[in-house]
């Protein structure tokens, strides 16, 4: 291979690919970091606190209602 | 949806619940700490609950969920004035207590970069390219124009691209790994 045909392939590897379908845009690898980002704290599920909060919160109602009806 | 014209306590609480993984992501977007976070949540599901028939059965509770706690995040911001000053080494702080749960490098830098997007960009991109609303939807919960979402939404994309120095070279394929290396290879 000559200088100028290695220089040439080079040239070819680092332009921009074309858009083909299944391609991902530089707009979608930031769309992917986000959902990465985004998908890794929804993946942590509901903290107990939370459950237990809720819990409370009804169980008040509840009081409160049972209390009104009397 | 269908049948939530039937909601009872029951069904608000059911929703609420389902909306919450959701909802606490975006508390961590916005705050950028999962201990701030929680706690914005936890304010958030008293202010829901005590609002409850405030809440039209059959609209979308998720998209009333996030109106809330941004609020919520936005007058408690104004309140104490925003403590996180110091974003990298908070950062980096909460990554070595769940390394696992980020093992992901790529991910650490993302979250960096995130943190150096303006507020009402961030919020915008988040609520639109990962919490999964419409413009329109992501409007109302800000409070602004449509037009207004979808400028700061692009102009969160382009300022991201430029923090992570993503370009259309070395940015493509199925593996940001492979992707960074490539980077290197062709930098040095």
């Amino acid at each position: 291979m000559s200088d100028d045909n290695r220089k040439k392939q080079e040239m070819t590897a680092i332009q921009p690919p074309e858009v083909r379908p299944g391609a991902v845009q530089p707009n979608a690898s930031i769309s992917r970091k986000l959902r990465d980002f985004y998908d890794a704290v929804q993946e942590e599920g509901i903290p107990d606190r939370f459950l237990d909060l809720l819990e409370r919160l009804e169980q008040a109602e509840k009081n409160a209602k049972s209390v009104n009806v009397k | 949806m269908s049948k939530e014209d039937e909601i009872d306590d029951r069904g608000f609480k059911r929703d609420l619940l389902a909306s919450l993984p959701n909802l606490r992501a975006f508390a961590v977007s916005l705050t950028g700490r999962h201990d701030k976070a929680d706690d914005l949540v936890q304010d958030t599901i008293m202010k829901a609950w005590a609002n409850q028939t405030s809440f039209t059965a059959g609209t979308n509770m998720r998209a009333w969920l996030f109106t809330i706690l941004r609020n919520e995040f936005y007058s408690q911001m104004r309140k104490r004035g925003r403590e996180v000053q110091d974003s990298d080494g908070l950062f980096s702080e909460r990554f070595s207590v769940h390394p696992e749960q980020y093992g992901r490098l790529d991910l650490q830098d993302f979250r960096k970069a995130l943190d150096k997007l303006p507020d009402d960009q961030r919020e915008a991109i988040i609520l639109v390219g990962a919490a999964g609303f419409a413009y329109e939807e992501a409007a109302a919960i800000c409070g602004c124009a449509v037009g207004t979402i979808k400028s700061r939404v692009s102009r969160a994309r382009a300022r991201l691209q430029e923090l992570l120095g993503v370009s259309g070279e070395g940015d493509y394929g199925p593996d940001a790994g492979d992707a960074a290396i490539t980077s290197r290879a062709f930098g040095s």
